[in-house]
């Protein structure tokens, strides 16, 4: 059987991008998996491998980083059928689900085997999964309830840890989450959920889920596909199809309750659920369409319009890897290989948390300011998510949006900078970006399999998932990036054990939860911790001011045509924002402000600009200010009085000198002691003022203000040509 | 009652507008005269005082034909002449010395015809142009005299007319008084400006914001900033509304005011006027005599439900009972603009917007109105509790020890203590430092003719017969007027007392030395 699985995601966020009318694109190339004799194909979300198997061999791909190349590796097991496979999070143990009651584990070392089996014969075997929480290692969910095994490597067997005793029709489990859900109850509709962290375990409270009924008695039954967990900014949702009314209900979990949030509505009787950079997608597989909906805000209108999903790259083979039961119904995670690439949402397609990343495509949204705040949540791509902002911020202003409009998006620009500024992501967004390139690289390159395993407990320690990931995967040190440490921090901070420690230290302010008990519902979410700032620190599309004015104000400055107006009262609106966050902003801003007025004549605004201090004193904008001020003379007082203020003595002194005004410029340099500007200066002004009186007095003023005065040129120059005009005046007169 | 009663009450202060170019025959003099008040005054004593007015306007021209007569100072009166537009002369006559206070400073007389005279123009448009469109005189004179009075009715105290005096040297007329605010609250105001002036869409409008009786910005020319500014404080600001409504009840402006509104244009009487004002009944234009708007009438302002201002005095459409928006003539652009207050606390806005821009009159005002309140609300509710919250109050720029005016001539502003502290000061200082003013209103207009745009640097210190110091400093443009009643021991105890107001209020702008 040839398998090729499929690999998806990525995007390319460039505007330009083809056909462009799409929010969501597969990455081409897609991972090829061709395996002669395969009899199935499985993924594993708690290591992220992608495993066909044969009869007697299992192969596993890794799939992130994703690589369309990567080999496989291959292990030779005992014959035998194959219901799911999981590698140990160590990967150094497979557990091989043989049959409804057995599960065989191989010892990858030592190529060992030995099994486990149900004691009773009523007992059913639904699942199994390695974890990292600090009591167990494996878990195996059964028809009676959940047993917990610890695994012990010396006697190469498994220990029971714990059980817990409960009727279960079918389960839900990822890795991200560490969530287990149980499903019970005649209409599956019951649920109990255990969360395996690695600060412990944590029961849920028992919670139904809603259900409409088509008829007055029927009761319709809730199916595995048709409930998913997810994992947004850090919290933890399910959602779950309702058939008969057409919603998507979503539930929030607390460390002490269940909320439900809301409903969103579908519009296929055929949905799929995956989250990209905490974007829930909502493929609604009929309509063969994408939804988007950050859920962050708690609108619950979809970020854009509906567009269909799309292959980047060569758009006409690719195939999707698909979540679920499949045929043989007894495995929680297979990857149904598909063999007509280039169709979309072809009907073997199932999804199975797909890492794709979505591109916004700021013309398709109306709400910009919406727009920008999501971007500026995204963490997977901080650099483009940046440009894309900058982008939109200069179109919006180009495009002369209401000033109300681009206010708001400059506030949400401005204060998601003053955000990164207080959790010092910002300063780290700029490390990183210095190896840019490299990260838009591989971080793009993703595999859509990558279902990125955020355990939410509360502890997160930036780096720490790094150090976990270093030694879980040894052999990823080498082509560990930057990139991927921004990405394993953001999404997946794993690990708090001690050893994993070694990193740690970054931003200490977040919401530690693990163990607190909490109160109430909505002030206490357990499983939340890793706040959005953080998520944002190693990379953040926060943007500057000296960006904003650098690849936003004077950018559209040079494009702009018309009346400059507007991009003054923008400019008012971005000083506005930044007053009220206390950012600096570049003079050189203030600078362009001043141009901007200037050419518009809007001589008296300008000055109430900077009497009021709107416009903050520098050198620059004194400077600017002289230089407009060659229009408006009331302008030129106000650049001359700045200098003034600002104590830039010899500046000022000249200027007084350059109007002719020597006089009082010798005033003020006796006053201040300014011996910078040559003296040659005022006695030229003077001696072109053709008044000897004035030319002697300048001359006396620096023979006593300059010690040594009489014996420069200068006053050799000047004293003969006084007693030049002294003469010719007395030659006159006589 | 009426003009007659007025009369004997304004102590000979007569006031007078004519054109030079009419009324030049035999026998047409009356002609001339588009305005005169007392308006009950023999014909022949009018025509004496603007042919002798007209007299000396011709002699002096023959040596300086720009600028020609500028004041008479005879024993009894003084004659201040003001050449309001080419040809078209004010003329005050004011009695000297007839009792204490009557005692002036001829600029600030002028600075008063000069204000009468743009408000008229910023209302009607120019004298010269409504002369034109009427040659007979009518349609200005029906205009000048209601607008006139009600003008003056500004003025009194008591029963008669009080002129700017010296009492008042510590004011300047004409100029903007404007408020001092934090750089927060400006960039708020700020981006309060660019909704306001972006409400009607592409047509710019334009806006002044004024919080109390203080300019808080202004985005018109300096010019017409001055004369809106003007009316705002007259008539629009909540001081000025709530005065307003008592006008008519002769509580606070006494009963004066009543006389010379009520004796204007609407019953004048008596067989003088009705012969200048009712000749114009045969014109074509006459017949509207009834209907002059009356732009400075008193008390016709009130606030409307939706915080908008609105009057009665332009009209009230029959139809739909809706006052019609007034509308005045820029300055610079010589563009005529809907004029729209807007009232929140102590807040007003006004915004002016184009009349060419709107296409289908009070809807359409009333649609820009519409957007200013669904776009700015927000924004004045915040500027308003930003101004509220660092409003220091009536006497806000008051410095403790000094009695100050400062004026930036550039920028045609001015600060000065508030008057209830300037009342505090003795009559000879009072006299001194407007003696003062006079002299250097005459050194600053010399020193204009003899080199326009160098700039004068002056330096006065005075002793007055109290030991009160009255002082004056200019430099590049700014003036500092200043009364120090308690710093009689030396002049250096003076000087050094303007050095640290200048340091600390002034930014160090008079401490050149």
């Amino acid at each position: 059987m040839s398998g090729k699985a499929s690999s998806s995601s990525q995007p390319s966020i460039g505007l330009s991008g083809s056909g462009a009318l799409s929010h969501i694109y597969i990455q081409y190339p897609p991972l090829r998996c061709s395996i002669p004799e395969s009899r199935g194909l499985h993924y594993d979300d708690g290591t992220k491998l992608l495993i066909p198997s044969t009869s007697n061999q299992i192969f596993s791909w890794k799939t992130v980083p994703f690589n369309p190349l990567a080999t496989s590796t291959s292990d030779s097991i005992p014959e035998g059928p194959i219901l799911s496979i999981r590698f140990s999070l160590d990967t150094k143990l497979i557990a091989i689900q043989r049959s409804s009651s057995e599960i065989q584990f191989w010892i990858r070392e030592t190529s060992e085997a030995f099994s486990h089996r149900c004691r009773s014969d009523s007992e059913n075997i639904l699942g199994f999964f390695w974890t990292d929480c600090p009591l167990c290692d494996f878990v195996v969910v059964k028809n009676s309830g959940l047993d917990l095994f610890a695994y012990d490597s010396v006697a190469k067997s498994l220990d029971l840890v714990e059980m817990r005793k409960l009727n279960v029709c079918w389960y839900v489990y990822t890795h991200e989450s560490r969530l287990v859900l149980l499903a019970s109850g005649m209409q599956c509709r019951t649920f109990t959920g255990f969360q395996l962290s690695s600060a412990g375990i944590v029961r849920l409270p028992k919670f139904d889920m809603a259900m409409a009924k088509p008829e007055a008695n029927s009761k319709p039954v809730l199916a595995a596909e048709d409930v998913y967990i997810v994992t947004v900014y850090g919290r933890i949702y399910c959602l779950q199809v309702d058939r008969v009314a057409m919603l998507l209900h979503s539930y929030r979990f607390y460390r002490d309750a269940v909320v439900q949030q809301g409903s969103l509505p579908i519009y296929s009787r055929k949905i799929a659920v995956s989250v990209v950079d905490n974007v829930l997608l909502v493929h609604q597989i009929d309509a063969k369409v994408v939804i988007l909906y950050d859920i962050f805000a708690d609108s619950r209108a979809p970020i854009s319009a509906p567009l269909p999903l799309q292959s980047r790259g060569f758009p006409r083979s690719y195939s999707s890897s698909s979540r679920s039961s499949g045929k043989d119904g007894e495995c929680s995670e297979v990857n149904n290989k598909i063999d007509h690439e280039g169709i979309i949402y072809g009907d073997n397609w199932t999804f199975i948390v797909p890492d794709l990343i979505c591109d916004a495509i700021a013309a398709s949204s109306s709400e910009t300011p919406s727009v920008l705040e999501f971007l500026q949540r995204r963490k997977l791509e901080a650099i483009k998510a940046k440009q894309l902002c900058l982008g939109i911020a200069r179109t919006v202003i180009l495009e002369r949006r209401p000033v109300s409009m681009v206010s708001k998006a400059i506030d949400v620009l401005v204060s998601s900078y003053s955000l990164s500024l207080k959790t010092g992501s910002y300063f780290k967004g700029i490390k990183t970006e210095s190896t840019s390139s490299g990260v838009a690289k591989t971080s793009v390159a993703r595999s859509s399999t990558d279902v990125s395993t955020s355990r939410i407990d509360g502890t997160s320690i930036r780096h720490e998932s790094t150090a976990g990931v270093d030694s879980e995967y040894p052999s990823r040190a080498s082509t560990f990036s930057a990139s991927e440490s921004e990405e394993n921090a953001s999404s997946a901070p794993l690990r708090t054990d001690s050893r994993d420690l070694q990193l740690g230290g970054g931003k200490v302010d977040r919401v530690n939860l693990t163990g607190a008990h909490s109160s109430g519902p909505t002030d206490n979410p357990v499983f939340v911790n890793i706040s959005e700032q953080q998520d944002s620190e190693l990379t953040s599309p926060a943007i500057s001011p000296d960006e904003m004015y650098k690849f936003v104000f004077a950018a559209v400055e040079e494009e702009m045509v018309g009346d400059p107006s507007y991009l003054v009262s923008i400019i008012v609106e971005f000083l506005c924002s930044t007053n009220m966050e206390k950012i600096k902003v570049h003079p050189n801003l203030y600078v362009l402000a001043i141009q901007l007025l200037a050419r518009n004549e809007r001589y008296a605004e300008l000055e109430s600009f900077v009497t009021n201090k709107i416009l903050e004193p520098s050198k620059e904008v004194a400077l600017q200010l002289l230089e407009s001020g060659r229009q408006n003379i009331q302008t030129r007082k106000l650049g001359l009085e700045m200098l003034r203020q600002l104590s830039l003595h010899h500046d000022y002194v000249s200027l007084l000198v350059q109007d002719g005004r020597y006089n009082e410029a010798l005033r003020y340099a006796r006053k201040y002691q300014v011996t910078t500007v040559r003296p040659a200066l005022f006695l030229q002004a003077a001696c072109s003022s053709n008044n000897s009186q004035h030319l002697a007095a300048v001359l006396r003023f620096f023979s006593d203000f300059i010690p040594d005065f009489r014996t420069t040129s200068d006053f050799t120059t000047y004293y003969g040509i006084l007693n030049e005009m002294n003469t010719s005046v007395a030659a006159t007169s006589f | 009652m009426g003009l007659a009663s007025a009369s004997t009450a304004t102590d000979g202060m007569q006031l007078c507008i004519f054109d030079l170019r009419r009324g030049q025959n035999e026998g047409q003099e009356l002609d001339k005269i588009l305005f005169f008040f007392p308006a009950d005054l023999p014909f022949s004593t009018q025509l004496s005082v603007i042919g002798l007015s007209e007299g000396l306007i011709t002699f002096t021209r023959i040596f300086s034909p720009e600028a020609a007569c500028e004041i008479i100072e005879a024993e009894r009166h003084s004659h201040v002449f003001y050449e309001a537009e080419t040809d078209i002369w004010m003329v005050m006559v004011v009695e000297k010395g007839k009792d204490s206070d009557a005692i002036w400073r001829i600029d600030a007389l002028r600075k008063v015809l000069k204000e009468v005279h743009s408000l008229f123009v910023m209302f009607y448009g120019s004298i010269r142009a409504m002369l034109e469109k009427d040659p007979s005189g009518g349609l200005i004179r029906s205009h000048l005299y209601p607008f006139i009075m009600d003008y003056l009715s500004d003025f009194p105290v008591g029963k008669k007319l009080q002129l700017p005096s010296f009492r008042d040297c510590l004011k300047e007329r004409g100029t903007v008084q404007m408020l001092t605010m934090g750089r927060e609250a400006a960039i708020e105001v700020q981006s309060l400006v660019s909704v306001l002036d972006s409400c009607a869409g592409n047509s710019s409008c334009y806006s002044m914001i004024l919080f109390h009786d203080l300019l808080v910005s202004t985005t018109l020319s300096p010019d017409d900033t001055i004369n809106l500014f003007t009316y705002a404080v007259l008539r629009l600001s909540p001081n000025a509304l709530s005065s307003g409504v008592n006008s008519w009840s002769y509580i606070r402006r006494g009963s004066t005011s009543s006389h010379f509104v009520s004796g204007s244009a609407l019953t004048h009487s008596g067989p003088v006027s009705e012969q200048i004002y009712h000749s114009s009944d045969t014109s074509p234009v006459g017949n509207n005599i009834n209907r002059v708007t009356r732009a400075l009438q008193h008390g016709k302002w009130y606030k409307g439900k939706d915080g908008f201002l609105v009057t009665d005095i332009w009209g009230v459409d029959v139809g739909s009972l809706v006052c019609a928006t007034p509308t005045v003539w820029l300055q610079q652009t010589e563009e005529a603009m809907y004029l729209c207050p807007y009232q929140f606390k102590s807040l007003t806005l006004i915004l002016l917007i184009p009349v060419s821009s709107i296409l289908n009159g009070e809807q359409g005002v009333a649609l820009v109105k519409q957007q200013l309140l669904e776009n700015a609300s927000l924004k004045i509710l915040k500027v308003e509790e930003k101004l509220s919250k660092g409003w220091g109050g009536e006497n806000a720029y008051h410095v403790s020890g000094y009695r100050y005016l400062l004026v930036d001539g550039d920028r045609n502003i001015s600060r000065a203590s508030p008057p209830g502290k300037v009342t505090t000061l003795a009559k000879e200082s009072l006299l001194a430092l407007s003696k003062l003013r006079d002299e250097v209103d005459l050194e600053k207009s010399r020193a204009k003719r003899d080199n326009a745009g160098c700039e004068k640097d002056l330096e006065v210190s005075i002793r007055a017969k109290n030991n009160a110091w009255a002082i004056a400093r200019i430099t590049g443009g700014k003036e500092l007027y200043m009364v120090l009643e308690k710093a009689s021991e030396t002049l250096l105890y003076a000087s050094d007392a303007v050095e640290k107001f200048s340091n600390r209020y002034c930014n160090g702008a008079f401490s050149l030395d």
